[in-house]
């Protein structure tokens, strides 16, 4: 299908069917029906086969006109991560749950321990089968969104008797049971968008376990690589959308026109410092979903996360300097110091989570410019064995 | 070899692979350093085998014997150029004397000389900078007076590139009618080019003196400046490719060497503060890339805010460049210190690279005003 008849058809159907007062869930299901929540899947997942790219006009024809619902085979990395991974059974039964759901988040993150955070295959939790299900004891950390989740992505120890990759597995964790505690995390920026996740005799249906027995770090990869792509064009946003996107509404000029300092020539070139780093973004996003040539759109798309997480964390240093004392203050009296030090403080999002930065330049060296690994010697011993 | 704008994805690869192919035979490291020495830093055989490959003649018209190929086709040839230092008047001859005649309108001049330049016989220049600035200056102190039927130029101008190769150079002088451009040929009276001790001795510069030199008047009175604005901006955008494509070379010296390199009974690129390093630089080099590529399309597009990212497009392909060369050292430790190692040479490439059409700050300061930035 041509670009051209694609937006003719896509915005036929919305004028035919979307209305602002349009009640979410009938809304929800007639994108789902048509085709709509993850254009680029095969139609038997729902999708109607478009590319990558075609998926995307979809998503910005829906936006335009603020309708939801759409663009899930981009960012809805648990029904993307099922989608890849998946059997028939669990795609039919998790899949479309998923796809309907705009106006709620159905899924969590269960990956990070208090004792596994770059070393995420250090993790400790504990999967043992019990007839058909297998029950989970241990605790997982940062996980957003754990109270209003339906299923949890899990990943957990199985075999403690092999190295520590080996041992692992993944799998979809029902929510909402007596068996999983939830407590927020109080966050450097005031706010509370992460959980600890206490896992006591927790119990998951054995049909829910997602790729094979002890291959759940090979899963893991594929479900990290749709997080990190997702994050990388968008950095992270915050449940209070104080967050801006980089590219969009974080008007630097339009900042230090109102406070000033938009004649101070050290402050003109501070901002079109940090204009040139978010355009390069754009434009290496650009180059990646031009070219036909996927090794150097891997490369590009690998460097994504840490650009964007210099893009905040320098936005955010820029602004402070724009802003000067204003700096020092916070709370509803003081919005434009408030903002600026939440954005300071959230950086850290993209710069620690989804892996740190350091992590992203390990991944970088070793798989893009194929530089040797670190040696490790525990390589080859069993997980039981490790110091910890 | 024919190269339109809209940059067919076949004929540009075999662009790159040509390019490429003429820069390991014409442009060696030992071809590079004997050229550095040498004080013009130009070959006559491998210009014509440059010209024969339709590179020279890339961007002239096909109705003056060239490739009338657009800026993505150039960009191609400068990224593999600029990845092997090549030490020629390329970028004066045929890239910016290009850009320049086409930016006067001068249809008799480029008929003229377009086809000498194309087919290789001629190499020419611009000269427009005058004491500290690379870039033209606000107040131009050259002169132009008429004298007859043509025109006598009186002045200096600094940061030629090539003028001691160069058969013609074209000024940017003030007359009593405004600005313009001035043709003074290399052995007309009163012209005294002297070579510059440059640090990138790739790129070779000259300190030009009229004295009563007599020229020809080059498009219109009073078009000077605007003339030269816009064949700087032509010129650049081929520039930045050049710079991209050296930077994205130095990435690959910094990680074949990190892989080779072993101490503590280790490739040093095992350990994280070698593998950080290494991926900064690929960051930098492969964003760099992605703007050079970007400007490109935007200037075969006529795309309206080409001006505005072409400057930001500029300070960060240079800071790129510089960065990317300078951390190649480090990743290289003592042999990177060697006059041997090629390292150097990137560098110095890099930072004479950062200032020749204007600093980053400059850059930086046109992208503020371009996008309306003013109090």
């Amino acid at each position: 299908m041509r670009d051209d008849e694609l937006h003719a058809e896509v915005q036929d159907w919305l004028a035919a069917n979307w209305s602002p007062d349009i009640d979410l869930a009938q809304w929800a299901h007639a994108v789902f029906e048509a085709g709509w929540s993850a254009p680029s899947w095969e139609p038997e997942w729902y999708g109607r086969a478009l590319t990558a790219a075609q998926s995307r006009l979809v998503t910005d024809e829906f936006t335009a006109i603020g309708a939801p619902g759409c663009g899930h085979d981009r960012e809805n990395f648990f029904a993307c991560t099922v989608h890849d991974v998946g059997t028939v059974e669990q795609k039919r039964r998790l899949l479309p749950p998923t796809l309907h759901g705009p106006t709620q988040t159905q899924w969590c993150l269960l990956y990070s321990e208090p004792g596994a955070g770059s070393d995420l295959a250090g993790l400790r939790t504990r999967a043992e089968r019990d007839g058909d299900d297998w029950v989970i004891n241990g605790q997982k950390v940062w996980t957003s969104f754990a109270a209003i989740a339906e299923y949890g992505l899990l990943v957990a120890r199985t075999d403690w008797d092999v190295p520590k990759h080996k041992g692992l597995s993944f799998f979809v964790l029902p929510m909402r049971q007596t068996a999983v505690e939830v407590r927020p995390i109080h966050q450097i920026t005031g706010e509370s968008e992460f959980n600890e996740v206490f896992l006591t005799d927790a119990r998951v249906p054995g049909n829910n376990l997602l790729g094979e027995v002890n291959a759940g770090w090979s899963v893991l990869q594929i479900a990290l690589g749709h997080e990190r792509r997702f994050m990388s064009g968008r950095g992270f946003a915050s449940k209070e959308n104080k967050v801006l996107e980089p590219d969009q509404d974080d008007d630097l000029v339009e900042l230090a026109r109102a406070t000033g300092g938009l004649g101070d020539p050290y402050i003109r070139q501070q901002i079109a410092r940090i204009e040139a780093l978010a355009a390069v973004n754009r434009w290496n996003t650009q180059r990646a979903k031009d070219t036909t040539d996927s090794n150097e759109a891997a490369t590009l798309l690998g460097l994504g996360k840490i650009a964007m997480s210099r893009i905040l964390h320098e936005t955010a240093r820029a602004k402070t300097e724009i802003i000067g004392a204003e700096a020092m203050l916070a709370g509803p009296d003081n919005p434009v110091g408030d903002g600026v030090t939440f954005q300071a403080f959230n950086a850290y999002l993209t710069s620690i989570g989804g892996g740190t930065d350091q992590i992203l330049r390990n991944i970088i060296g070793e798989r893009i410019l194929v530089l040797p690994k670190e040696p490790e010697p525990y390589r080859h011993t069993p997980f039981r064995d490790l110091p910890h | 070899m024919t190269h339109n704008n809209s940059g067919n994805s076949d004929e540009l690869r075999a662009l790159r692979s040509a390019v490429r192919a003429a820069m390991a035979k014409y442009s060696p490291e030992t071809q590079v350093r004997d050229l550095m020495a040498a004080e013009t830093g130009f070959d006559p055989v491998v210009w014509k085998q440059l010209a024969v490959l339709g590179l020279v003649g890339l961007l002239i018209g096909e109705e003056y014997g060239g490739a009338g190929a657009g800026p993505i086709a150039m960009g191609i040839a400068m990224e593999e150029m600029g990845g092997a230092l090549l030490v020629s008047p390329f970028l004066s001859t045929a890239v910016l004397v290009p850009r320049l005649l086409a930016a006067t309108a001068d249809e008799a001049e480029r008929a003229a000389m377009l086809p000498k330049i194309a087919a290789g016989e001629l190499i020419a220049t611009a000269a427009f900078a005058e004491q500290r600035s690379a870039r033209p200056p606000v107040t131009i102190a050259t002169t132009a007076t008429a004298d007859g039927e043509g025109w006598s130029i009186a002045g200096e101008k600094h940061f030629v590139l090539d003028g001691n190769a160069a058969a013609v150079i074209y000024v940017l002088a003030r007359a009593e009618g405004g600005p313009a451009v001035f043709a003074v040929d290399a052995d007309a009276a009163g012209l005294d080019v002297k070579s510059l001790a440059t640090v990138d001795q790739t790129r070779k510069q000259c300190r030009v003196r009229f004295a009563d030199t007599p020229a020809r008047l080059i498009g219109q009175l009073g078009t000077g400046m605007e003339v030269f604005e816009a064949a700087l901006d032509a010129c650049a955008v081929a520039f930045i490719s050049e710079q991209a494509g050296a930077a994205r070379r130095a990435v690959e010296m910094a990680t074949e060497y990190a892989k080779t390199r072993y101490q503590f009974g280790r490739a040093i690129g095992s350990f994280q503060a070698v593998k950080h390093m290494c991926a900064d630089m690929l960051l930098e080099a492969e964003s760099a890339l992605s703007a050079a590529r970007f400007i490109a399309k935007q200037f075969a597009d006529h795309a309206p805010s080409r001006i505005a990212d072409l400057a930001l497009a500029q300070a960060y392909c240079a800071d790129a460049f510089v960065f990317v060369a300078a951390t190649n050292i480090q990743v290289h430790g003592g042999i990177g210190f060697t006059w041997e190692h090629p390292a150097h040479l990137y560098l110095r490439r890099a930072r004479s690279s950062a200032q020749l059409l204007g600093s980053p700050s400059w850059h930086r300061e046109r992208y503020m005003q371009e996008i309306g930035g003013t109090t």
